[in-house]
């Protein structure tokens, strides 16, 4: 829709083919992108599950008319629907009636909502120099406008606490960001985002960044992390169903703080300085993850064969998602490993940093090419005509670590370099687990944002 | 219970309208663009398309979608800006895109 939409801006009439269950999404996001008539032609059910003839029959029957009929009529015109503005009250009444009628509206996430009243709005607006009106960035796929005011909103709603509030207009500038990708956080295999929280404002804002760093409970961790997911849907209008087409989904996650103190007493950096940022800055960093699961019991004392167990569970959360380290978006697969304080201790204790994990971390996370193609080509058709790595290699769609020999059996790395790896420490201070996260690559990918509090905030 | 104002968590469209471009009458004689996502058996799908178009507008010709570089993935941005001064370039009169799914 995105490329139709450049295409009609040219003055060049065009059509978008969409598979069925899509179209509601091309609508919403057609909207979006300010072609609200932008034609579509239909392609029965998904081609992923159909034989050669039955393709190019619903191409014939269905497909071809609407292209013929898009490319030579002028679309139908949509009907406007009023708008509402900033500072509208939607609705007055009780708790129940407020909470009936933003689920009515699909302006909650299901849980009950804080209403935001003038009064919860205003207090998180004192919390900022930041004017209300102050438009952070236009949220494709709505093209709709997040701004402090809607934040404050949002906030509000996801019962965060007025002095989180900065952290909040960071997210937003983030998710403003085109950088990030928020665009695809509506995509079919349906990751979601992580905010990692480093510097002071982890301890000065109360978030848990130890046993069950990445379990609810925690008002910071748990509001701020739904308070994302509440700008996408009311802001962004990523809605399941229409923009958002994720066949799963998944719920939001909590924020992650990062350990700082145990990074300090290692002299590691946290990831916010591995990314540039000094100690004292706050700072959050947002990317969008699949899956992820614990690698547990991390034994002994032996960096070694602790960075071997480590980089296995990076491989075994590792799969489709290859597919942003070589072929349509190379380069930007960034898994993150979440280390305890302790494993950080014992990996010090042995003369290691975090460079040095890293660096064996890329030793070590790799699986065999013919594996990889097999991911990218037969099981999934992300590649088609099923290029070996050493064509990608050639036409410059993968690093040259992937075509270091051509054996199919030859172990190849799952990130294209080893600082695409994000490192954390985060969790109980006294066990010695980890955990991995398989990323999302250019659909939310890695970025960061200073955290600005009153004092420093600008107008 | 006490009664409650609730304010909008909407945000207001930032994106301005614009009106769909002139269609023609008619593809015959028309030069048709293929834009394509790689994704998706567009390297079936636009083939086809094409054979038909042909045989219903004998006097329409093509632009592969070679011709533009994908539109999804790393290169998304540059090959949509792009756009306006290769499909003049290439003298494109209308374009098919996919495939979205």
């Amino acid at each position: 829709m995105r490329a139709s939409a450049a295409v009609e801006k040219a003055n060049v009439p065009s059509v978008s083919l969409v598979c069925d269950g899509f179209i509601g999404q091309g609508a919403a996001v057609a909207k979006g992108l300010g072609l609200p008539e932008l034609p579509i032609a239909r392609i029965p059910g998904h081609v992923d599950g159909q034989s050669a003839s039955e393709l190019a029959s619903g191409l014939r029957e269905v497909t071809l008319p609407g292209v013929i009929e898009h490319l030579t009529r002028m679309p139908g015109g949509t009907t406007n629907e009023p708008e509402r503005s900033p500072g509208d009250i939607v609705i007055t009444g009780d708790f129940d009636t407020v909470n009936d009628y933003f689920d009515q509206h699909r302006w909650s996430d299901g849980l009950p909502i804080v209403p935001p009243s003038p009064e919860r709005v205003a207090a998180f607006l004192a919390q900022t120099t930041d004017p209300p009106e102050r438009i952070i960035g236009a949220l494709p796929p709505s093209g709709c406008a997040a701004t402090v005011h809607n934040v404050a909103v949002n906030g509000v709603m996801a019962n965060c606490r007025p002095e989180y509030m900065p952290v909040l207009i960071a997210i937003a500038e983030v998710l403003a960001d085109p950088h990030y990708g928020v665009e695809h956080s509506g995509d079919t295999t349906g990751g979601d985002a992580l905010i990692v929280v480093s510097g002071p404002a982890v301890s000065a804002l109360g978030f848990n960044c130890e046993e069950g760093a990445l379990r609810d409970g925690y008002r910071a961790n748990t509001s701020i992390g739904r308070f994302l997911r509440l700008m996408l849907r009311n802001v962004a209008l990523s809605l399941p169903g229409d923009a958002d087409k994720s066949t799963f989904g998944h719920t939001f996650r909590v924020v992650l703080a990062e350990h700082v103190a145990a990074a300090a007493s290692l002299g590691w950096p946290t990831l916010a300085a591995d990314r540039g940022f000094g100690s004292d800055e706050s700072v959050v960093t947002i990317a969008r993850f699949t899956s992820g699961g614990t690698i547990g019991s991390i034994y002994g004392d032996d960096p070694e064969r602790i960075a071997t167990y480590l980089a296995d569970g990076l491989v075994r959360h590792t799969s489709w998602e290859l597919i942003f380290t070589v072929g349509f978006a190379p380069g930007t697969y960034c898994p993150m490993l979440v280390i305890s304080p302790l494993v950080a201790r014992t990996l010090a204790r042995a003369g290691w940093n975090k460079a040095t994990l890293r660096e064996r971390l890329f030793a070590h996370a790799r699986l065999p090419a013919e594996k990889l193609e097999r991911y990218l080509g037969e099981w999934t058709n992300f590649l088609p005509g099923q290029p070996p790595l050493t064509q990608l290699v050639a036409e410059g769609t993968a690093a040259a670590v992937f075509a270091e020999g051509e054996s199919p059996h030859r172990l190849v790395p799952i990130v294209a370099r080893p600082e695409d790896l994000l490192i954390v420490i985060s969790g109980d201070p006294n066990r010695s687990n980890a955990y991995a996260l398989a990323s999302n690559g250019m659909h939310g990918y890695p970025t960061s944002r200073k955290v600005r509090f009153a004092a420093e905030s600008s107008r | 219970m006490s009664e409650l104002n609730a304010l909008w968590p909407g945000g207001a469209s930032a994106v301005p309208a614009v009106p769909a471009a002139a269609r023609p009458g008619t593809l015959e004689g028309k030069r048709i663009g293929f834009l394509w996502d790689a994704m998706f058996r567009g390297d079936e799908i636009f083939p086809l398309l094409e054979t038909e178009l042909k045989a219903r507008f004998p006097g329409t010709t093509f632009v592969g979608y070679d011709a533009f570089g994908s539109t999804f993935g790393r290169d998304e941005h540059a090959v949509l800006a792009a756009l306006p001064e290769r499909l003049a370039e290439l003298g494109v009169d209308a374009v098919v895109s996919g495939i979205g799914a």
